[in-house]
């Protein structure tokens, strides 16, 4: 059924359809919406799951942690200053192995305050353990909730599912609601590998000496590298069910181009707009859009930009001292290739500044018109 | 409980590491530096009373609507709650720590409510000691002897009160006007007093000669005979008729004697007594002005008194000193007065009164009741003189004590109970051949020096700690703004021509609500909060009745039960190890 919402709601329903059983959150703009809807339904009764109100992001992760390893489908979603708040509880989720789905809405970080889009904050999670997935629209919003807890159950490792403040959160576009049915059918109950009662009691996770702390992280690795290929099957199977899927990244206009601009989330869309504008022009451009940050899939990477000679990367964020997440990222996957495409890292968007069809324009103009990149960041709207 | 688990490759390795069992082999009360421990303390309204009555126990009753219960959690320590109820100056409310939140808990109108409610209750269920044979001689039934009485009685003994008068009660039968305390009320409060096998001999002046003989037939003997003396003004013209000591006036009405004090009565005093007598003189259809030689704020008599006598029309002239009854062919023509200014504060830490030359004048009055102070009668004391100090002075060798008004500076009703239990105790210490100092001293009441009976009589009392809760101590988030609840007043009108009561009781619900209204300072009322916060599941509930414990194999020692306890029942110190 297709409905206008928005991406907020859009969570709503794919944690609905997802059958949670425990949702824990605190509001954060521009989460709030996420977690007033869900309690919503959860009061009314559309939903079947407790909600617990909690004092902060640090004990609405901590406490679906705890709901998830009793055996409870478990959820929630922050934002910026939140999701930073949690910081320890991610490494604790991912070592812990609990299947816990959060949406985390892009917010610039402060100071100053802001409270915009930008890919700092979970970008700069990358470490934890989690998986990531960046979405386009609210469409693939509602879409990917019920993948990522199929994902997160079979490999037993937390999915954050990530979208765009505002530009997805409060912005409304038709989406269909995918058929319940289908969904159950796609999503099997949770089936924990504990069950807790108040009579039946269990230690988790104790202190670990250095004799066997190294290979339980060497499993997490191994579980990252065993989502590669879950991800894409548990897509496939999503399509096969509903009739749409993402991949873990997506080629667009893929064929006899001259270069190929790499993007995420909501800016895709824009990104699209240009290329098809620029190959009306005759300029042929490719897009290339990663969808699954982490693991991130260096594999395909390899295989579908090695070979070119330009590659532009787009970032809504970075690393200080270093440069864009995704540049970086794409950098590195090529290091020890004997052909390698030379990458411009372009850095743009901070802090919810508009990313307009012009400025991608400019950034592939660059690209081309360039023999190579002057600097590691080529900041792009930047007021100079 | 543990046993050593050797993988050799990752593959043998579980997911995450997982005990099958659960973690309580490992004793975390062994990180503990710091100790948390259920205390129940002082609450300051306690150590305020005089008659040593436990208030938040009293109040926690009244607030699970036990009321026969909170009167007999009263009765153990003061006989007296609907007497108290109505005429005690109640410093337990000044003392209450809410005053420094909104009110104070009506302490005292939550006592009159439980006395009064419980009218037809006995006191069959009150703790006592097994019968004792010695004999004790209690001389003056006031409140300081028919105390002693009560609490001897509970000791075990059958003491005999001699009362000079021919109606028992003392002050308070025949010094405090009916339309404040009704003989009924006291009638019903001594009857429960002989009902536990206490004599009152009435009638019965008690002379050296008694004393003397007293050996033989007691083994201790109480004297409490108060302070009964009006004091003269020590003016020209004061021997006369027309002028009437204010205790004998209050007297004669309370024993239905006809006395008419005048038309026109000036009553000279700013004490209770004078107050008393200025009202007692408008019921009579008297028009009573008040001449009192400092200012209100001076004025010794309780507040309250002073706003119903004002009230009542009753009219003040401060800064006012009589020097000269003017009579004129014997009949008295009027009163002779200067005006006062204040100066420096004197030994009584009241402002001196000088008087201002040449500002005499005469007042028109047939009348004059002395209302300037009362002194006892220590000629039964014998030649130590008398008493100022100690509330209860014994002469040991002899046997004989001394208590009440007759020794005390205080003068208040809940002092003279409070000294009569600090005498039985004394007495019953004396008799054992115990040091009664000792006795009192374990039975003290935070700091002041009043006594508890029910620590007397049952050592094993979950008993406070003599720290007192200061309001600093609570924590006060866990309580809301709740308005007092005054009690209210009969009006004007309907109560200067007669003597009916002037006020009124709470009603069982108000009282209700002000029992809640109380903080229970440092008494544990298991409000669950240390409960619900303990991070280590270390509260153990209701391993004694009204008792939590703490589970020190586990408790860490974080000490969050005691910055979340509202009421300061829990103490925390270093551990000792």
């Amino acid at each position: 059924m297709k409905k206008v919402m928005t991406g907020n709601e859009a969570v709503a329903h794919g944690v609905k359809l997802s059958r949670v059983q425990v949702i824990s959150a605190y509001p954060i703009t521009p989460q709030t919406t996420i977690v007033e809807e869900l309690s919503e339904m959860c009061a009314d009764g559309r939903l079947q799951a407790r909600f617990l109100k909690v004092e902060s992001e640090h004990s609405a992760m901590a406490s679906i942690l705890a709901s998830c390893t009793a055996g409870a489908r478990s959820f929630t979603a922050t934002s910026s200053h939140g999701l930073a708040l949690m910081h320890e509880m991610l490494h604790w989720a991912a070592g812990a192995r609990l299947p816990v789905v959060m949406v985390n809405v892009n917010r610039a970080l402060g100071s100053p305050w802001n409270i915009w889009t930008e890919q700092t904050d979970s970008l700069s999670q990358r470490d934890t353990g989690w998986i990531q997935l960046y979405c386009e629209n609210n469409q693939e919003v509602v879409d990917t909730i019920p993948q990522a807890y199929r994902i997160a159950e079979i490999v037993k490792l937390p999915v954050m599912v990530v979208l765009d403040a505002f530009v997805l959160s409060h912005t409304a576009e038709p989406t269909d609601i995918p058929d319940a049915d289908l969904v159950d059918e796609f999503l099997p109950p949770f089936k924990s590998d504990f069950t807790l009662t108040s009579r039946r009691h269990q230690a988790f996770n104790p202190i670990m000496s250095p004799d066997y702390y190294m290979e339980f992280r060497h499993k997490i690795q191994e579980a990252m590298d065993q989502t590669k290929k879950v991800a894409r099957d548990v897509d496939e199977e999503y399509e096969r069910l509903l009739g749409r899927g993402y991949g873990v990244m997506e080629k667009y206009n893929w064929d006899g181009f001259d270069t190929v601009l790499v993007t995420s989330g909501a800016v895709t869309s824009t990104s699209r707009f240009v290329a098809d504008e620029l190959n009306r022009e005759g300029i042929r451009v490719g897009l290339l859009k990663i969808k699954m940050f982490r693991p991130f899939p260096t594999e395909e990477i390899r295989e579908v930009l090695g070979g070119l000679r330009k590659v532009a990367v787009l970032d809504r964020g970075l690393s200080f001292g270093q440069s864009g997440f995704f540049a970086q990222e794409i950098r590195s996957t090529f290091c020890n290739e004997e052909e390698r495409p030379r990458i411009f890292g372009f850095v743009t968007g901070l802090g919810g500044r508009d990313v307009t069809p012009e400025m991608i324009r400019e950034m592939i103009i660059h690209t081309l018109e360039n023999d190579r990149p002057k600097e590691e960041i080529i900041w792009v709207g930047l007021k100079q | 409980m543990s046993k050593v688990l050797a993988y050799k490759r990752e593959s043998e390795l579980p997911r995450v590491p997982v005990s099958l069992g659960d973690m309580k082999w490992s004793r975390t009360g062994s990180w503990r530096y710091m100790r948390p421990e259920y205390e129940d303390k002082t609450p300051p309204c306690n150590q305020a009373c005089p008659a040593g009555i436990d208030i938040v126990r009293f109040l926690m009753l009244v607030e699970e609507g036990k009321i026969k219960d909170a009167w007999l959690k009263i009765k153990e320590e003061n006989p007296f709650p609907g007497t108290c109820g109505r005429v005690c100056f109640h410093p337990c409310e000044a003392h209450c720590n809410r005053g420094q939140y909104d009110q104070p808990v009506s302490i005292n109108g939550l006592e009159r409510f439980v006395a009064d409610a419980t009218r037809r209750a006995t006191l069959r269920h009150l703790d006592r000691n097994p019968k004792n044979a010695e004999k004790i001689a209690i001389i003056g039934s006031g409140p300081a002897g028919l105390s002693c009485a009560y609490h001897l009685a509970r000791l075990g003994y059958d003491p005999e009160v001699f009362e000079a008068l021919s109606v028992p009660g003392g002050i308070l039968r025949v010094g405090i006007p009916e339309y404040r305390l009704s003989t009924d009320v006291l009638r019903r409060e001594i009857s429960d007093i002989e009902a536990l096998g206490v004599k009152i001999r009435t009638g019965m002046r008690v002379d050296k000669q008694f004393l003397d003989r007293h050996e033989e037939e007691y083994q201790a003997i109480f004297l409490a005979t108060g302070a009964h003396h009006s004091q003269q003004m020590d003016i020209p013209e004061e021997e006369g008729p027309g002028v009437i000591p204010g205790l004998t006036f209050l007297r004669e009405i309370k024993m239905d004697q006809k006395i008419r004090p005048g038309k026109r009565v000036a009553v000279i005093g700013g004490g209770n007594t004078a107050l008393d007598a200025a009202r007692s003189a408008l019921r009579l259809g008297s028009q009573p002005f008040i001449l009192y030689r400092r200012s209100q704020d001076e004025m010794p008599a309780f507040t309250g008194e002073i706003e119903e006598a004002l009230e009542e029309g009753v009219r003040i002239e401060f800064l006012t000193q009589p020097v000269r009854i003017i009579r004129e062919k014997g009949r008295m023509a009027g009163i002779e007065c200067v005006k006062m200014r204040l100066g420096g504060v004197d030994q009584s830490g009241r402002k001196r009164p000088i008087p201002v030359q040449g500002s005499n004048f005469t007042l028109d009055v047939d009348g004059i009741l002395v209302a300037v102070g009362e002194v006892p009668d220590t000629s039964l004391v014998g030649d130590s003189g008398v008493f100022t100090v100690e509330e209860v002075s014994q002469s040991e060798s002899r046997g004989i004590f001394f208590g009440g008004d007759l020794v005390s500076p205080f003068r208040t009703v809940a002092h003279a109970i409070g000294s009569g239990k600090r005498a039985a105790i004394s007495i019953d210490a004396f008799l054992r051949k115990e040091n009664a100092s000792q006795a009192l001293e374990m039975t003290q009441i935070g700091e002041n020096g009043t006594v508890s009976m029910r620590k007397y009589l049952d050592p094993e009392y979950r008993a406070l700690s003599r720290h007192v809760v200061s309001f600093d101590e609570l924590n006060t988030a866990y309580f809301e703004s709740m308005e007092r609840t005054e009690r209210r007043r009969a009006p004007v009108s309907g109560r200067i021509r007669n003597f009916r009561e002037v006020n009124r009781g709470l009603s069982s619900r108000e009282a209700r609500y002000e029992a809640e209204r109380c903080f229970k300072c440092g008494t544990c009322n298991e409000c669950e909060n240390c409960y619900v916060f303990c991070p280590d599941v270390s509260i153990l509930k209701n391993m004694r009745k009204l008792k939590h414990a703490i589970n020190y194999d586990y408790c860490k020692g974080c000490g969050i039960c005691f910055n979340e306890c509202p009421r300061g029942a829990i103490s925390i110190k270093e551990e000792e190890r």
